[in-house]
């Protein structure tokens, strides 16, 4: 068996080449100690990642966008987890609409979904632009956190809720000394998810862009269309080794099966 | 009737989901059926009148399709290599697949510019064998778009695709080596279709990707235009709202209709019935 | 004096009773079994005391107080799960030890009471160790301490016992009852399984399509089923829908389809008016034809039709003329299948009922 899959070996070696090698190839071209960017590099250094510190408008927007994403993430936690609690109790007539309603801003492509705030929520409803990015986010995140948490409540053993109620404790009570710490992992999974949702994205943010407000993604692009040095390359590393922590936290949590159902 | 506080509990997010989405983006479709005397579809009916617009749409659906192609043929293989990997190996290789997946889409797309760019890896190993006199263009064409999206989205099909591998049972596969079945006649006979439903997903999940799809093609595109740019040039630069809703609206129908025929295709072709 | 009282109580689900006026009294100190087969709404009932559903109609009283719009944390009861339904992120003390703090019990007489309610379980020692380490056995064992601690006034099992194989099944059926004489408590327990609240019950309750068909302490419903769900559930396979039913005297007269049959009046029997007679498989007695000790009286021309091998007995299906009968017979007994034999219904072996 081994012998005959040696040709499909080679195939997938050559897809994770194809997939792997670009993200390895601007990790290498980060250290570049010249001034332009080039595979391989002349010469040896870390002075672009120590540029990424002098470029004022990466600082702001990695601040804005941290602010937006952590901010978004804790609204949507207290939208998203009554939301999943209640759809993981009840069942009634429309409950499928409920779901789609709450996925549904996974389905809208997020081009469309960006110009839409745009319109009617920085336009017609009048809100700053920093609010609008927080709103925006939140309705992005919302679906993921749902999601994962509905997952994880799925496993949940709802008999031991009435036996907190029947030694005494309130519904409230039940919620937290009982179902909060028993989905403790799936809410953490969920706002590592939806926090890299929210802060790798492009679609919405790219709209929303004001004076002194821009999120970090956009000024990244902002910054590859006017200038091609290494900075972004040196940010990219930094990036990937924040995804990779939290692939890692939220495979330790939920299991690689998260990623894998569909 | 008991549990009358549970559905109390729905009402934040609906209401949220209410005021800042489903509402701006009923209104965005709302506003492209009226214009000054009323009800009126004359905005689509210019929209499809003039060639440029219509170009772009033909160009954005046939790189999209040629991506969810491209995504099938490779990522079907490598899906099925994996799926047959032993526990430890499979996990590591689908951690190495979901890893790209939640990387930056600017991140990826920039590194295809450094590959694929005029001075980029793939001309400068080209002219050095010299297999070519000078540099490809393949930056800032279709093409370049076509490779970002495959890149973009080829781990979204392998990962899915292993999911419903996984599923098929080994004995399955040896009980049909077992009757006489050719290995690749057991692939087409019994992997291929009892992956139908994953592929069916991937697909949509990659055509629909694509077909929305803004970064890639913003960076890899240059001045060829996709319906998500076009979209973004209308909205942002030219101020065309009027326009720019008519293509969300059109994205957005694209989407469904998309959506609703793979999964009728789908219920159609799933094994289990 | 009851302790608590069920009163007209009904409750429906998508518009479908599942009970209907329903009544029941539960004495002080008693431990109340509610039998059925699944869907008679025994398991409906207990929630109901319980506190977990809200009957559409009627009243719960408790201590001659209504108790019907009490919440369940406020009840006081304790409910032991089929599934134990422990805290899987507290160790086995924390468990025990969640009811005595909602109520405010000071550390040292936590320490105390749980320690000693695991000793009352035999789990000493358990105390530090979670869930997920525990045997089936030794986690039900543990619910019912959790739900022992708190002092309830009522105990309420919910098929404890059907998550465990047969041996600790008996086990702790023996333990069960042992907690529940030495304390005292007042106890109810659902199960579906016969011989499980036959044996630890000082009465039973079967239940049947959200009825109570019959109450009763085990060994009178065990002898004299009052109706035919009951004789049916308890293992009276045959049935006769007599006729004519006539007392005279001591006895009674039968008759179905011109075929006459004379039974024993016995005391419990004497006021019922049901025709239709029930009788065990085991009770039957087969006689070969032309036997000298067979009796005319209560008997029927018969011909086996189906014979099974049951391990340690034998088990036919005689059809005769009023219909088919199942009897049990030991192995030293045996009839060919297709032989025809006298099948004779003892006269103080039969019940009549509803």
């Amino acid at each position: 068996m081994q012998e005959k899959n040696r040709g499909l070996g080679l195939f997938t070696l050559l897809v994770f080449l194809f997939l792997l090698g670009p993200l390895l190839i601007i990790s290498v071209t980060s250290f570049e100690g010249g001034n332009i960017l080039k595979f391989p590099p002349e010469e040896l250094s870390l002075r672009w990642y120590e540029n990424i510190f002098h470029v004022e408008m990466f600082l702001v927007a990695f601040k804005t966008s941290i602010l937006v994403s952590l901010g978004g993430n804790l609204l949507a936690l207290l939208l998203g987890v009554p939301a999943a609690y209640a759809l993981s109790r009840v069942e009634f007539k429309g409950k499928s609409v409920i779901n789609a309603v709450f996925v549904s801003p996974i389905l809208v492509p997020g081009i469309v979904l960006g110009f839409a705030f745009l319109r009617y929520i920085v336009g017609t409803y009048q809100l700053p632009i920093y609010a609008a990015l927080f709103v925006g986010h939140t309705v992005i995140m919302l679906p993921f956190i749902i999601r994962v948490i509905s997952s994880s409540l799925s496993n949940f053993d709802f008999s031991i809720e009435e036996a907190a109620e029947s030694l005494g404790a309130s519904k409230l009570g039940t919620f937290f000394t009982v179902v909060l710490p028993n989905i403790k992992s799936g809410i953490l999974a969920a706002v590592m998810i939806a926090f890299l949702e929210s802060f790798n994205n492009v679609d919405i943010s790219v709209y929303m862009t004001g004076p002194g407000v821009s999120t970090f993604p956009i000024q990244m692009l902002t910054y590859v269309e006017n200038y091609f040095d290494p900075t972004i390359s040196a940010i990219s590393v930094l990036l990937m080794f924040i995804t990779a922590f939290f692939m890692f936290m939220v495979e330790r949590l939920m299991g690689l099966s998260y990623f894998t159902k569909r | 009737m008991k549990k009358r506080y549970l559905y109390l509990l729905l009402l934040p997010g609906l209401l949220f989901l209410t005021v800042f989405m489903i509402i701006p983006i009923f209104l965005t479709i709302g506003t492209t059926f009226i214009n000054d005397h009323g009800f009126s579809i004359q905005g689509y009916l210019d929209f499809f009148k003039d060639r440029y617009f219509v170009e772009i749409l033909l160009t954005t659906l046939r790189v999209s399709l040629f991506t969810t192609i491209l995504c099938i043929l490779l990522g079907f293989p490598a899906a099925y290599y994996i799926s047959k990997l032993k526990q430890r190996k499979k996990a590591i290789m689908l951690l190495l697949t979901i890893f790209p997946l939640l990387t930056s889409p600017v991140v990826r797309s920039f590194s295809w510019m450094v590959i694929i760019g005029k001075n980029g890896v793939v001309n400068k190993v080209l002219l050095s064998i010299g297999l070519i006199e000078k540099p490809l263009d393949i930056l800032y064409t279709p093409t370049a778009i076509i490779i970002g999206l495959v890149h973009l989205f080829l781990p979204l099909i392998i990962v899915t695709l292993v999911g419903v591998m996984e599923n098929i049972e080994t004995d399955l596969l040896k009980a049909a080596e077992s009757l006489g079945a050719s290995r690749l006649a057991v692939f087409s006979k019994v992997v291929i279709p009892l992956s139908v439903p994953g592929l069916v997903i991937g697909s949509i999940l990659v055509f629909v990707g694509s077909f929305t799809a803004y970064t890639t093609p913003a960076l890899l595109g240059g001045k060829q235009r996709v319906i998500s740019t076009f979209l973004y040039q209308n909205a942002i630069t030219l101020n065309e709202w009027q326009v720019a809703s008519i293509v969300a609206t059109i994205m957005i129908a694209v989407t469904v209709l998309i959506i609703s025929i793979m999964n009728g295709l789908a219920k159609k072709l799933n094994p289990k019935g | 004096m009851a302790l608590f009282t069920l009163q007209d109580i009904s409750v429906a689900y998508n518009k479908q009773n599942i009970l209907k006026d329903f009544n029941l009294e539960i004495e002080k100190g008693k431990l109340v079994s509610l039998l059925g087969p699944s869907g008679c709404g025994k398991t409906t009932t207990l929630r109901l005391i319980a506190g977990f559903l809200k009957a559409n109609e009627g009243k719960f009283l408790f201590k001659d107080k209504d108790y019907t719009k009490v919440p369940v944390n406020k009840r006081n009861f304790g409910f032991v799960f089929q599934n134990y339904a422990l805290f899987p992120h507290l160790s086995i003390f924390d468990n025990i030890a969640f009811g005595l703090r909602l109520r405010k019990n000071s550390k040292a007489e936590i320490e105390k009471k749980v320690m000693n309610v695991l000793e009352i379980v035999n789990l000493k020692g358990f105390e530090k160790r979670y869930p997920q380490e525990l045997s089936g056995g030794q986690k039900q064992r543990v619910a019912i301490a959790r739900a022992l601690v708190i002092e309830p006034d009522i105990l309420l099992f919910d098929e404890p016992l059907s998550n465990l194989d047969a041996n600790l099944r008996v086990n702790m059926r023996v333990e069960i009852r042992r907690i529940q004489q030495e304390l005292g408590i007042t106890t109810v327990y659902v199960s579906h399984d016969q011989e499980e609240c036959f044996s630890i019950s000082d009465q039973v309750a079967i239940m049947n399509k959200g009825v109570i068909e019959q109450l009763s302490d085990p060994a009178t419903i065990y002898k004299y089923p009052e109706t035919k769900f009951v004789a049916d559930f308890i293992g009276f396979k045959n049935f006769i829908d007599f006729d004519e039913r006539t007392d005279t005297g001591g006895k009674i007269e039968l008759s179905k389809s011109g075929y006459s049959f004379v039974l024993d009046k016995d005391a419990r029997m004497f006021n019922h008016a049901g025709k239709i007679g029930a009788i065990r498989p085991d009770d039957l007695l087969i006689r070969e034809k032309g036997d000298a000790g067979a009796v005319q009286e209560n008997s029927l021309s018969g011909r086996v039709k189906v014979s099974t091998y049951l391990g340690r007995s034998y088990q036919y299906v005689v059809e005769t003329p009023i219909g088919d009968f199942i009897v049990n017979k030991e192995m030293t007994e045996s009839y060919r299948m297709g032989q025809e034999i006298i099948l004779e219904i003892p006269r103080n072996q039969m019940v009549l009922v509803d």
